[in-house]
C-alpha cells in the first residue's frame, strides 16, 4: 500500500472530475464518517497492487498494521491501473459517484435490464437526463426509483438527445451493478 | 521635434535597397567623422546619429510601399534586391577525371545511350536493362553446358556468383579510389563531404575511444554487484569496497501514513493537482437557463 505519486493522482482526479466537476474538492476534503476514532480525519487515496482505494485516514493508519502480502484492500476501491498505466474507474466507485456526480440519467423501467447486462444506453431507454449535460461528461445512470445502476460517459449533450434517433447511443457504458454477478472473479 | 527636418534632408541622400532592407549613404565618410570626434563618447554619439538617419530612411521607404490588409495587419511585398551580396562559400572546384574517364578519353570511347528494354535471347522476350526482371539475369540460366576444361565437382552457378561478387568489389574499390583522389584536391562531391565529416577520421584524436567518467563506472559497478541471485546482499565485499549508493530502491514514494494519516506533503501534492485541475476547467459558461429559472422563482 502506498500513496499515489503525482502522475497517478492527476490521472485519478481527472477521471473523477469528469463526473463530479468542482464537487471533487468536496469529495476529497469532506470529514470522514467511517472509522472508530472520534475524529476520523479526511479521506485519502491509496494504491495497493494496481487498485486505488478511497479510505479515511483512521482506516489507513490501522491498515499499516497488516503485512503487505496479506492486505487485500483498504476502504472503498474506486478503480484500477491497467498494465500499461491507464486508470479506469470500476463499479465499486458507484456509491461514491452517485452521491457526488453532477449529471444523472434516468432509465425507463423496462430497459434497465439491458444496461445491467453491459449495453450502452440508447435514446429509447432514456426517461430523464440532467439539463446541462455536455458531450464527454461523466453520467450516473439511475433507475426511476432513484437507485444507481451504473455510470458511463455522455455521448450526446442534453439538447442533442432530443433531436437524436431512437437508437442513437446516449450514454456509453463504463460500469454497471450487474458486473458484480457477471465479472465476479475479475472484480475481487 | 526640431531634429525631424534635418533627418529628412539627410535621408534623401541615402540609397535604400528595400529587397535587403539596407540603406547606404555614399557621401558619408566615417574616417572623417572619427577624426573630427573629440572623444570615444562623441564618436559613439555620432555613429548612433548616423545609424538612426539610415534606419529612418529604411523605415520611410518601407512605410511608403502600398500595404495590403490581412487578418494580422498590413502586409507589404518587398521589391527584389538591387545590391548583389558576395558569395558566402567558395566556388566548387572541378572534380578530377576518374580512372575510367581517363582511359575512355585515351581510347576514344564515347558514351552511348542504352535503351530501357532489350531483347533477351535466353527467355526470348523483351526485358529491362537493369532491375527486376532484367536481361541476362543469372536467375534465368537453367543449364550451363560443361566445357572440357571443367573439373568435376565444381559448381558453375556458384562460380558465376563468385565472379560477380569479385567484379562488384573491384568496382567499389575503384569508386573509393576516385573519391580519395578528388578529396585530396578538395573537390569531393557535396553529399559525400557531409558524410565524411560525420565519422572521425581514423588515426586522429577524435577517433580515440572516449574515457568513461567516474559516475558511469560507479553505476556499472553498482549494477554488476547487485546482479546476483540475492541482489548482492550476501557477497563478500572486497577490501575498501563501499556499499552501493542506491541499494535496491530507485523510486521514492510518500510515506503511507504520517501523523494522523495523510502527511503534509501528500496534502500539498493533492491540493496542487486539484487546484490546477479546477483552474483549467473553470471557464464553464454561465448556465443561462438555470440563472433565468432562479430569477423567475424569486419573482
Amino acid at each position: 500500500m502506498r500513496p499515489l505519486d503525482e502522475k497517478e493522482t492527476t490521472q485519478v482526479f481527472e477521471k473523477l472530475f469528469k463526473f463530479t466537476g468542482p464537487n471533487l474538492k468536496h469529495l476529497l476534503e469532506r470529514p470522514a464518517v467511517e472509522g472508530p476514532d472520534a475524529e476520523p480525519g479526511r479521506y485519502c487515496l491509496r494504491l495497493n497492487r494496481n487498485r486505488v482505494y478511497y479510505a479515511s485516514e483512521a482506516l489507513v493508519r490501522r491498515a499499516t498494521a497488516v503485512s503487505r502480502p496479506r492486505l487485500a484492500g483498504v476502504g472503498t476501491p474506486i478503480g484500477k491501473f491497467t498494465h500499461h498505466g491507464a486508470f479506469h474507474l470500476t463499479v465499486h466507485a458507484l456509491d461514491l459517484l452517485a452521491a457526488h456526480a453532477r449529471r444523472r440519467v434516468w432509465l425507463k423501467p423496462d430497459t434497465e435490464r439491458s444496461f445491467l447486462f453491459g449495453n450502452s444506453v440508447p435514446k429509447s431507454s432514456l426517461a430523464r437526463i440532467t439539463e446541462n449535460t455536455k458531450v464527454g461528461d461523466g453520467v450516473v445512470v439511475m433507475s426511476m426509483a432513484d437507485v444507481p445502476l451504473g455510470f458511463g460517459i455522455a455521448a450526446r449533450s442534453a439538447q442533442d438527445c432530443r433531436k437524436a434517433d431512437t437508437n442513437a447511443v446516449v450514454v456509453l457504458h463504463q460500469a454497471d451493478a450487474g458486473e458484480y454477478l457477471r465479472k465476479e472473479e475479475e472484480l475481487m | 521635434m526640431a531634429e525631424v527636418p534635418a533627418l529628412v534632408a539627410a535621408a534623401s541622400s541615402c540609397e535604400v535597397d528595400l529587397g535587403n532592407l539596407i540603406a547606404y549613404d555614399p557621401s558619408y565618410h566615417v574616417a572623417a567623422a572619427a577624426a573630427a570626434a573629440a572623444s570615444r563618447e562623441e564618436l559613439r554619439q555620432e555613429c548612433l546619429r548616423k545609424g538612426t538617419e539610415l534606419a529612418q530612411a529604411v523605415a520611410d521607404a518601407l512605410f511608403a510601399l502600398p500595404p495590403s490588409e490581412d487578418g494580422d495587419g498590413p502586409i507589404v511585398h518587398l521589391p527584389p534586391p538591387t545590391v548583389r551580396l558576395p558569395r558566402e562559400k567558395h566556388l566548387p572546384k572541378p572534380k578530377p577525371p576518374t580512372k575510367w574517364e581517363l582511359f575512355a578519353k585515351a581510347k576514344g570511347i564515347t558514351k552511348r545511350k542504352k535503351n530501357k528494354r532489350e531483347w533477351d535471347e535466353q527467355t526470348q522476350s523483351w526485358k529491362r536493362t537493369y532491375g527486376y526482371d532484367r536481361v541476362n539475369d543469372d536467375k534465368d540460366i537453367a543449364i550451363v553446358e560443361a566445357k572440357l576444361t571443367d573439373e568435376p565437382g565444381v559448381d558453375p552457378f556458384a562460380q558465376r556468383r563468385d565472379e560477380k561478387k569479385k567484379r562488384v568489389e573491384k568496382q567499389e574499390k575503384n569508386r573509393l579510389e576516385n573519391l580519395k583522389k578528388a578529396a585530396k584536391i578538395g573537390a569531393l562531391p557535396s553529399h559525400i563531404q557531409l558524410a565524411a565529416k560525420a565519422l572521425p577520421i581514423k588515426g586522429t584524436k577524435a577517433d580515440l575511444p572516449k574515457k568513461s567518467r567516474k559516475e558511469d563506472l560507479e553505476s556499472v559497478v553498482g549494477m554488476a554487484s547487485s546482479a546476483t541471485a540475492s541482489g548482492g546482499k550476501f557477497d563478500e565485499k572486497l577490501l575498501g569496497e563501499k556499499p552501493p549508493k542506491h541499494p535496491g530502491k530507485h523510486r521514492k514514494f510518500l510515506p503511507v501514513a504520517e501523523g494522523k494519516g495523510m502527511g503534509s506533503l501528500e496534502k500539498q501534492q493533492n491540493d496542487k493537482i486539484l487546484n490546477s485541475l479546477l483552474a483549467r476547467n473553470s471557464d464553464e459558461p454561465l448556465d443561462v437557463g438555470k440563472a433565468s429559472f432562479r430569477i423567475q422563482l424569486l419573482k
